[in-house]
């Protein structure tokens, strides 16, 4: 039953993978823009900001399973706040790779401390630390009780670094940042939700390979153990 | 109730004060930080003063890690970490006398560190520096209250201080940020209207992470 | 019969990947001196920690003294004494004692603190700090520690592994008198001598389970040895 769901997933996943590129190099209309690198730059939009959305959305997920996991003591939820830290950082990598891709032909630089860029580089040390945390960890109770308080620590904090950063930011000189764009038109809004669709279908499909996959290694431990003691 | 606390801070700082090597190395390299800062960033005196907040805070905040490093650690040590879970108080009793101690340390350095900074610096000192008193003192607060509870976190693994760094670092950058600017206005004397917001929300960043803490601490002692 | 000083029933600990006990059940009443024997691993060392509170099990529930043993009251009324000494070497002896007679508001402390110096021969020495001390001294230390606060019910893990002769002495006629004075004693060791001589009761746990339960008085020593090394050899084999 599960695998078949999974099955499907992937179908559809694929399917909406195809589209979507369809979507954002051929169907919607070239932006107008003075520098020919731009043009082509812009799509990357479509993979930038949903991944961005997405990311956060795992680091909610994260949040949510330590609450639940320290309510419950329940192995589930550790497993699942793992796996949503884990595509989380994946996320917020992509943003962190797309984004100076991007900003190279439009800015003219790979980076600046602007507000979203340095609140993203913060948000994906603080899931970074979390995992190595993790990693320094023998198995146990222990971990997932310390792993659950840094994950609600971690979550109740990402608001405020936005916040400091912003706030941080206007104090200083401006990047050199081009107007916004202001309202997308309407091909581009519809690429821009189908894209945020897909990615969501992702998020969906990788959360739950990656938790099936930590219970089947709980499992087979667990046998392996079984084995030992008969 | 509070005894508790009261307890572990008089235990805590009375042997903080018993290794008085390690104060005295401290501040030494707080110095260190100082006269590095100098040769590594060879600049106009106009712009040292302008990066001068930033400075002091590293000293502080390198201060303020010694000493959260050292806080578990040597509770560590003798499986006093255990004996602490076996105790019957309150979790959120432990983290408040921890807390005092490490923020008494670290301000206490502070009130080493400042001294000298005036001397390197030549500031002007004035009757508007006692503002510093109240942006320190929700600096320090803010640092410590996140700092408690991430070193009782790393202090369970090998690697405790590249960890409890890892940790903090990230987490506790709004707290450095907001002191780094309001040190800076007090000390070019523009303290003026607009800081009172900046420290309203430094102190509720303060009561926001002392308070999870607070009630988090239980699930740390815990097996 | 009375109130069990301790109820253990159905007790599991199994997180994850690891499994530490399996549906453990029994029950002291209070004065009883028990000893648990068991190898290292076998899961002692967890049993004790849930026990005391300290580790919650995965299913099944502890009664101590008829109520949850995370109750602060409880923790009151523990004392655990292992290989780990729970003492802080930059204080002196009497520091120490000062510190956790406040945590866990022992009564007439200065007194006490007295006292349990003189148990353990240790008053001449309660200036010094306590990292000057030799091995023995601050193991004597550690028994005066956990004896500090009248502990009803005295938790032992392991506790002669690494004394000296002086201080195994010294800790087997405290442990006596604790008995005496009618205290709950859960002991574990792999030592089947300690166990038969101090304790009326003894529990053989082998991967991670109970396989025996018995009174030392009408069991022959040979039959633990028995129990004991039977359970032993099985494990040997895996």
């Amino acid at each position: 039953m599960r695998s078949k769901i999974d099955k499907i997933l992937l179908i559809i996943l694929l399917i909406a993978f195809l589209v979507s590129i369809y979507l954002i190099f051929q169907w919607v209309p070239q932006i107008k823009a003075s520098n020919p690198a731009e043009q082509i730059a812009q799509r990357i939009f479509y993979f930038h900001v949903p991944s961005a959305w997405l990311g956060f959305m795992a680091f909610f997920v994260v949040f949510c399973g330590s609450v639940a996991y320290l309510v419950t003591r329940d192995r589930k939820y550790e497993l699942i706040s793992v796996a949503s830290a884990e595509i989380g950082v994946l996320f917020i990598s992509l943003v962190l790779i797309t984004g100076p891709i991007w900003a190279k032909p439009v800015w003219g630089i790979w980076w600046t401390w602007d507000v979203r860029l340095t609140s993203s580089l913060i948000l994906w040390l603080i899931y970074v630390a979390f995992l190595m945390l993790r990693r320094y960890l023998p198995d146990g109770s222990k971990r997932a009780n310390l792993s659950a308080v840094v994950g609600i620590i971690g979550f109740i904090d990402v608001p405020i670094v936005y916040y400091s950063i912003r706030w941080w930011e206007t104090q200083h000189p401006k990047a050199v940042m081009a107007s916004s764009e202001g309202s997308l038109a309407a091909p581009m809004f519809f690429a821009f939700m189908f894209s945020l669709a897909t990615f969501t279908l992702l998020y969906v499909y990788l959360i739950r390979k990656r938790y099936q996959l930590l219970a089947l290694e709980d499992t087979i431990n667990k046998q392996f153990k079984e084995m030992e003691i008969l | 109730m509070m005894s508790t606390a009261f307890s572990i801070l008089k235990k805590d700082l009375r042997m903080e004060f018993r290794s008085k090597e390690s104060i005295l190395a401290m501040w030494i390299f707080s110095l260190l930080i100082f006269v590095i800062f100098n040769f590594t960033f060879e600049v106009s005196r106009l712009v040292m003063l302008e990066i001068a907040p930033g400075l002091l805070w590293v000293a502080f905040v390198f201060s303020g890690m010694f000493g959260l490093n050292q806080s578990f650690s040597m509770e560590k040590e003798n499986g006093n970490l255990r004996a602490m879970a076996l105790m019957p108080v309150d979790g959120g009793q432990i983290y408040v006398g921890k807390f005092l101690s490490v923020t008494i340390i670290m301000l206490m350095f502070e009130a080493l560190i400042f001294p000298i900074f005036i001397i390197f610096y030549d500031l002007q000192l004035s009757l508007g520096m006692f503002m510093l008193i109240p942006v320190l003192l929700a600096g320090t607060i803010g640092f410590t209250s996140l700092g408690t509870i991430l070193s009782a976190v790393a202090v369970h693994t090998r690697n405790q201080q590249i960890l409890l760094s890892l940790l903090l670092w990230p987490l506790v950058s709004p707290i450095i940020i907001w002191s780094v600017t309001l040190t800076g206005m007090v000390l070019s004397g523009e303290m003026t209207e607009a800081c009172y917001p900046l420290l309203v929300r430094v102190g509720a960043f303060d009561v926001i992470f002392f308070t999870l803490s607070y009630m988090l601490f239980d699930f740390i002692l815990e097996d | 019969m009375s109130v069990p000083a301790l109820e253990v029933s159905g007790v599991s600990k199994d997180f994850g990947r690891i499994i530490a006990l399996r549906d453990v059940t029994f029950s002291v009443q209070p004065g009883e001196f028990v000893s648990i024997l068991g190898r290292n691993g076998a899961g002692k060392t967890t049993l004790l920690n849930i026990i005391s509170g300290v580790s919650r099990p995965s299913e099944g529930t502890v009664q101590l003294f008829g109520t949850n043993p995370s109750d602060r009251e409880n923790k009151a009324k523990l004392a655990v004494i292992s290989h780990e000494m729970f003492l802080y070497g930059n204080l002196t002896a009497l520091e120490n004692l000062e510190y956790y007679s406040r945590i866990y508001s022992v009564p007439d402390a200065q007194e006490r603190i007295e006292t349990v110096l003189k148990d353990v021969e240790l008053t001449h020495r309660r200036f010094d700090l306590v990292a000057t001390y030799s091995r023995g001294m601050t193991q004597r230390l550690t028994i005066a520690r956990a004896l500090l606060h009248e502990p009803s019910l005295l938790l032992l893990d392991e506790p002669f592994t690494g004394l000296d002769q002086h201080a195994i002495g010294m800790l087997i006629t405290l442990l006596k008198r604790q008995k005496e004075m009618g205290r709950t004693i859960l002991l574990t060791t792999h030592d089947l001598h300690t166990a038969t001589a101090l304790s009326d009761r003894y529990l053989v746990i082998s991967k991670h389970k109970i396989v025996k339960d018995g009174l030392i008085v009408d069991t022959n020593p040979d039959k633990i040895r028995q129990a004991f090394f039977s359970s032993e050899v099985e494990e040997g084999v895996s």
